[in-house]
């Protein structure tokens, strides 16, 4: 339903690679630098159909709205 | 049936029919934005518009004629109108899918539920003009033209520019990311290039109601989809699939939870008149009408004074 979109994250990009541990429920994609992440991110988000948000700490997360 | 019927008078009749008929046809200037394929769409009603006000004239015409059979047959037909809401419902819910700013459930069960009100509306104006019409032909002319105004008057209902403010707005981001129109945050926006489009092209309002009703409405998420997909059709919006951020969003300022809503819109054509006007003239849905927290407020409020 378009009025209550449920989010769920599907992918992760971030440029800080110790952050990144084994496991969980989506890929993680590392990039080198910001505009390398970013450029992954909005690929990706057009592709998938996915909206980016930015977490401010070196790391953007894609989500899909369930419909 | 008895062979030697008394003559039929037509003419009251003929009065309900044009005065039904009349009443129907005004809501396809109203309801014309909720009924795409002009052409079809037009045939249609015109089809329903003679059906409804047919029933509703002849029904006591033949009641005066001592044709019961008949009579029943009509209130039969009648309850065949019942199946009209969910048709109109499945059409707009099949398309709901096929536009890019849906119009949402709310706003769909109201477009449905008027639409079937107006086929009944027609019957009713018939049914009690042609009534009048039985006493004097000129009682019921005058009777026809008073329910059409008095139908039009009561099915017109509120529209969100009779108890908010809308008015134009600065789209712009905090803390990097973060999209505001005036106070009020709308969404986070993760893509430099996306936050450049909302920049360069945006449009923003802000819905301020003017009293403890027009809050009600816009806490309703529907109400807010509605006004969503009213400005989008107004204004048209740069958007399309893969590219769900750019989805024009009706907000409330939270977490402080002001009752002021904001809208942020990409549109196609820059027009904050168009905008603000289309805004104004989207309908209260139902489910926003009475809400218990619109009721309390009404009641604390003439406490006070």
């Amino acid at each position: 339903m378009a009025d209550s979109p449920v989010p769920a994250m599907f992918a992760i990009v971030t440029t800080n690679k110790d952050a990144v541990v084994s496991g969980g429920m989506a890929p993680v994609f590392v990039a080198p630098n910001e505009v390398e992440r970013d450029r992954v991110a909005m690929w990706m988000c057009r592709i998938t159909n996915a909206t980016v948000h930015d977490l401010h700490n070196g790391t953007v997360i894609l989500t899909v709205s369930h419909s | 049936m008895s062979g030697s019927a008394a003559p039929v008078n037509w003419d009251p009749m003929i009065v309900g029919f044009l005065a039904g008929f009349i009443s129907r046809v005004l809501y396809i200037r109203s309801g014309k934005s909720h009924n795409p394929g002009y052409p079809s769409g037009y045939v249609i009603q015109l089809a329903l518009a003679v059906i409804a006000s047919m029933i509703g004239s002849v029904v006591i015409v033949a009641l005066l004629g001592k044709q019961f059979t008949a009579a029943t047959f009509l209130t039969l037909a009648a309850t065949q109108f019942f199946n009209v809401r969910t048709n109109e419902r499945k059409t707009l819910e099949q398309e709901e899918g096929l536009i890019l700013v849906g119009r949402g459930a709310g706003y769909i069960e109201g477009i449905a539920i008027t639409y079937e009100a107006r086929n009944f509306l027609a019957m009713l104006t018939a049914l009690s003009t042609s009534l009048a019409a039985e006493l004097n032909l000129w009682v019921g002319i005058v009777a026809g033209i008073v329910f059409i105004i008095v139908g039009e008057m009561y099915m017109s209902g509120p529209r969100v520019g009779d108890m908010v403010d809308v008015e134009p707005t600065k789209l712009r981001f905090e803390k990097g990311t973060l999209l505001y129109a005036g106070k009020v945050m709308l969404m986070e926006v993760g893509l430099a290039d996306s936050r450049q489009r909302f920049l360069t092209y945006g449009m923003g309002v802000t819905l301020t109601p003017r009293n403890a009703r027009g809050q009600a409405v816009l806490w309703n998420i529907a109400q807010r989809q509605a006004i969503s997909h009213e400005a989008a059709a107004a204004v048209g919006v740069q958007k399309d699939v893969g590219y769900p951020e750019q989805t024009p969003l009706c907000r409330m300022e939270m977490p402080s939870g002001t009752g002021i809503a904001a809208l942020a819109i990409i549109p196609v054509e820059q027009d904050m008149d168009k905008l603000i006007k289309a805004i104004q003239n989207v309908p209260v849905l139902e489910s926003g009408k009475w809400s218990r927290m619109h009721d309390s407020r009404k009641r604390k409020e003439d406490a006070h004074g």
